[in-house]
C-alpha cells in the first residue's frame, strides 16, 4: 500500500488563531480566579470552586502557550 | 613526477609478468568516457561482455590499480538494455570487493553479479560508473593570485581489465580552458576540449598504457572536511535541518599576497580558480532558511523557489583561494508531510542523506536524526553501508531526552545524495505529553496561590492586630451575606413588577395573585435569614461604624417592600373593579414616586457598603 504522509493533528494554519483564542480564554478564567480570591472572605471560600477554576485556567493557558510556541516557529 | 614513474614501472611489470586465465569472458566493446570537468572525476565505461567459453558465467570482474582505488568513493554498475534512444535506466547490480586467486598484486578487484547467468556465446551490456575524489593533483602546487590553476590527471589509455578487450575507445572531456600537455600515443585526436584515444583493438588482459593530462581547471575545489547534518523531526508539522560545514579549498595552494582590489577589478584574471559562491538545492517548500557563522548572520545569499526545488546561493564572507577555509551553518525547515510517512503501523522518515550543496566533496559526513521523545524500535535502511550509533538529546519540553541516530560515512560525493529511511513506532498519545507538561506547570502556580491564601502565616496568634483582623473578616463575611439577601429581595421586587406589567398586557388577575403569594413567602424567608445576621453585627464591636448603614439599608428595603405590596394590591383591586386606566394611574401615583426614590437610595447604600 502506498505510504500515507503524516501531518500534525491540528492544521498548521490554525496555530496563531488557536494560540490567541486559548490564551485569551485562559487569561479571562485566571482573572476570575484572582477576583474570587480577592473578594471572598475566609468563611465563604470554597476549595472546590478554586481548584476547578484553577484547573480550567491552567488547561487553557497550557494549550495556549503550546500553540504560541508552535506558531512562533519553535516546533517543540 | 617521481611518483608516476614508479607507478608506471610497477604496472608495466604487472602487465608483462602476469597472464592468468580467468573465466572465459571477453569484452567485445569498451567505451570509456572520463569526465574531468570538476574536482570529482567520473569514469563511465560501457562494456559489452561476451561469453566466449562454455560454462555459465554469473559475475564480471572490474579491476582498478590500488593507488587509484584508494580514491574510489562510488562504484555503480547498471545493465544497459536497448540501444540509443530506447535505452531505459537499467537495473543497478550488486557490486562487491572480490579477491579472486591468481590476480596480480596491487590491484583492487570488484565483482559485479549478473542478474542472470551468461550462457555460451551470449552477450550483455553493462554501464559502470566509477567516481574518484582527490585524484586531480594541482601541479604546480602553489600559485599566486594571478596564476591559473593547472592539475595533473593520470590513468591508463588502455582499459585495465582481467579480460581481453577486442575493441575499445576512450574519450576525455576537459573543461573549456587551456590544455597544457597530454600523452600522445597512436590514435590520439583532440577536438576542442575533448581528447580521444583509440580505437584500439585486440588487447590482452591487464594491458596498460600510462596517460597523463595536464590542464587548467577553474571549477571550485570545495572539500568539506567535516559536515554535520542534523535533522530534527517534530510531529507538530516541521522537519528542521541544520548543516554545520567546514569547507577548504583543496586546489593549488595560494602563495603571495591577496589583493582585494585586483580581485574585484578583474576577477577572471586575478582569482580565476577562487571559490566565489556555493549553490545548494533544497527540497521544495523549504522555509525559514538562515545562513550564519560564528560571527553572526551572513547576508550575501539569494534564494529562488519553485515547485520542484528551492535554490539557495550563498557567498562566503571572502572568496576562497587555495588552502583557505571557511565555516558556516545553514538551516532550513521543511513541511512534515513531505518526509514522514506511515505504513504498517510504523512511521518512517524518508529524507536525503548527503548535503544539498552542489559539487561538494565531503571527507567525513555525520548525519544526526533527532526523533521526538517517545519513539521506539528504531531501524535504519540506507542504500549504502554507513556507520551507525545512537545517542540522546535533551531539547524543548523533554523529560528523558530524544533518541538520536548518528550515521557516519567517509568520502561522500553528490552521487551519495540518495534517500534513506528510518523506521520507528510512536504512540499518538505521547504527543499530549508536551501540552500536559505546560498545563501542569500553570496548575502548580494556581495551587501555590490557593495554598498561600488558605494558609495562616501570622507569627503571633494572640496579638491585638491579628484578633482585630479576624473579627473584621467575620464582619465582612456577614455583610456579604446581608448584601446577597438584599439582592434577592430586590429580585423578588422585580418579579412583582414584571407580573404587574403582564397584568396590564394580558389581564390575567389570577396569575398576578399567585405571583404575589410566592413573593410574599420569599420575602418572609429573607427577613428571617436577616435576623441572626443583624444580631451578630450588632454584637460585634468591629462592625460599629458600618452597623448604622446596614440597619438603614434593611429599614429602607423593608419600606420599599411595603410600598411595592401596596401598589400591587391597588392595581389588582382596580382590575377586579374594572376601573379605567387613568383611575389606576391616579391611585398609584404617590406610591410610584416613593418606590422609585427608595429604590435609588437602596442601591446607593449597597454601593457604599461594597466599597468598604
Amino acid at each position: 500500500m502506498a505510504p500515507k504522509p503524516i501531518t500534525s493533528p491540528v492544521p498548521d494554519s490554525w496555530y496563531p488563531t488557536l494560540s490567541v483564542s486559548m490564551l485569551a480564554i485562559g487569561l479571562v478564567i485566571t482573572a476570575s480566579f484572582f477576583i474570587y480570591e480577592a473578594t471572598s472572605s475566609k468563611r465563604n471560600r470554597s476549595l472546590a470552586k478554586e481548584l476547578t477554576t484553577g484547573a480550567l485556567a491552567s488547561f487553557f493557558l497550557g494549550f495556549g502557550s503550546l500553540f504560541l510556541l508552535l506558531a512562533s516557529g519553535i516546533y517543540v | 613526477m617521481g611518483f608516476w614513474w614508479r607507478f608506471n614501472l610497477l604496472v608495466f611489470t604487472i602487465a608483462i609478468l602476469s597472464t592468468p586465465v580467468l573465466s572465459d569472458l571477453i569484452l567485445s566493446k569498451v567505451d570509456r568516457r572520463i569526465d574531468l570537468t570538476s574536482q570529482i572525476v567520473r569514469i563511465t565505461s560501457t562494456l559489452k561482455v561476451e561469453n566466449a567459453g562454455s560454462g555459465l558465467v554469473s559475475e564480471v570482474l572490474l579491476a582498478f590499480p590500488e593507488l587509484q582505488a584508494k580514491n574510489l568513493v562510488y562504484l555503480m554498475a547498471t545493465t544497459n538494455e536497448g540501444k540509443g534512444k530506447t535505452k531505459s535506466s537499467g537495473v543497478s547490480l550488486p557490486v562487491e570487493v572480490a579477491n579472486p586467486k591468481g590476480m596480480p598484486p596491487a590491484l583492487t578487484v570488484y565483482s559485479v553479479s549478473l542478474p542472470k547467468a551468461l550462457g555460451e556465446g551470449d552477450t550483455m551490456s553493462l554501464d559502470v560508473l566509477a567516481v574518484f575524489t582527490h585524484t586531480l593533483k594541482p601541479f604546480p602546487e602553489k600559485i599566486t593570485q594571478a596564476d591559473i590553476q593547472l592539475v595533473l590527471f593520470q590513468d591508463s589509455a588502455y582499459y585495465l581489465s582481467p579480460y581481453a578487450v577486442k575493441f575499445q575507445s576512450l574519450s576525455i572531456k576537459l573543461p573549456d580552458a587551456r590544455i597544457e600537455s597530454y600523452t600522445k600515443i597512436e590514435n590520439t585526436k583532440i577536438h576542442g576540449s575533448e581528447i580521444k584515444y583509440g580505437p584500439y583493438e585486440n588487447l590482452p588482459p591487464f594491458s596498460y598504457s600510462p596517460l597523463v593530462v595536464h590542464f587548467e581547471i577553474n571549477q571550485p575545489f570545495a572539500v568539506a572536511q567535516e559536515l554535520v547534518r542534523e535533522i530534527e523531526v517534530s510531529h507538530w508539522g516541521n522537519v528542521q535541518v541544520t548543516e554545520h560545514c567546514n569547507i577548504v579549498h583543496e586546489g593549488a595552494k595560494s602563495e603571495g599576497e591577496f589583493s582585494r582590489l585586483e580581485y574585484q577589478a578583474r576577477p577572471h584574471i586575478r582569482g580565476s580558480s577562487a571559490i566565489r559562491h556555493f549553490v545548494a538545492k533544497l527540497p521544495p517548500r523549504a522555509h525559514s532558511i538562515y545562513y550564519r557563522d560564528e560571527i553572526g548572520n551572513i547576508s550575501t545569499s539569494h534564494l529562488w523557489a519553485d515547485s520542484k526545488k528551492t535554490e539557495l546561493l550563498i557567498e562566503p564572507r571572502y572568496p576562497m583561494f587555495g588552502g583557505w577555509r571557511t565555516a558556516f551553518i545553514i538551516g532550513y525547515s521543511l513541511p512534515l508531510q513531505d518526509f514522514l510517512f506511515e505504513s504498517e503501523g510504523k512511521r518512517f522518515l524518508n529524507i536525503s542523506f548527503a548535503s544539498p550543496i552542489n559539487d561538494l566533496v565531503i571527507d567525513n559526513l555525520v548525519v544526526k536524526v533527532v526523533l521526538p521523545e517517545g519513539s521506539r524500535d528504531l531501524s535504519v535502511s540506507t542504500p549504502f553501508p554507513v556507520k551507525q550509533r545512537q545517542e540522546s538529546k535533551i531539547s524543548h519540553l523533554d523529560v528523558v531526552g530524544r533518541p538520536v541516530i548518528v550515521l557516519e560515512k567517509a568520502d561522500v560525493v553528490p552521487e551519495h545524495n540518495q534517500y534513506f529511511q528510518i523506521h520507528y513506532s510512536f504512540n499518538k498519545l505521547s504527543m499530549l505529553r508536551e501540552p500536559f507538561m505546560l498545563i501542569s506547570g500553570f496548575f502548580f502556580l494556581f495551587v501555590a496561590c490557593i495554598v498561600y491564601v488558605h494558609v495562616d502565616l501570622s507569627i503571633s496568634k494572640s496579638s491585638a492586630s491579628y484578633l482585630a483582623k479576624l473579627q473584621w473578616d467575620e464582619v465582612r463575611a456577614t455583610i456579604q451575606q446581608v448584601e446577597s439577601i438584599i439582592n434577592q429581595c430586590l429580585a423578588t421586587h422585580e418579579k412583582i413588577e414584571a407580573s404587574l406589567r403582564d397584568l396590564s398586557r394580558i389581564g390575567d388577575v389570577q396569575a398576578c395573585k399567585t405571583t404575589r403569594k410566592t413573593a410574599d413567602g420569599l420575602l418572609k424567608e429573607h427577613s428571617k435569614e436577616l435576623k441572626p445576621l443583624l444580631a451578630f453585627l450588632q454584637s460585634s464591636p468591629a462592625a460599629a461604624n458600618i452597623l448604622p448603614k446596614v440597619e438603614e439599608l434593611v429599614a429602607k428595603e423593608r419600606e420599599l417592600q411595603e410600598r411595592w405590596m401596596a401598589k400591587h394590591s391597588i392595581i389588582v383591586d382596580c382590575y377586579e373593579k374594572k376601573l379605567g386606566g387613568r383611575e389606576i394611574e391616579n391611585r398609584v401615583a404617590p406610591q410610584q414616586q416613593k418606590v422609585v426614590a427608595l429604590r435609588q437610595e437602596v442601591e446607593d447604600l449597597l454601593e457604599y457598603i461594597d466599597e468598604i
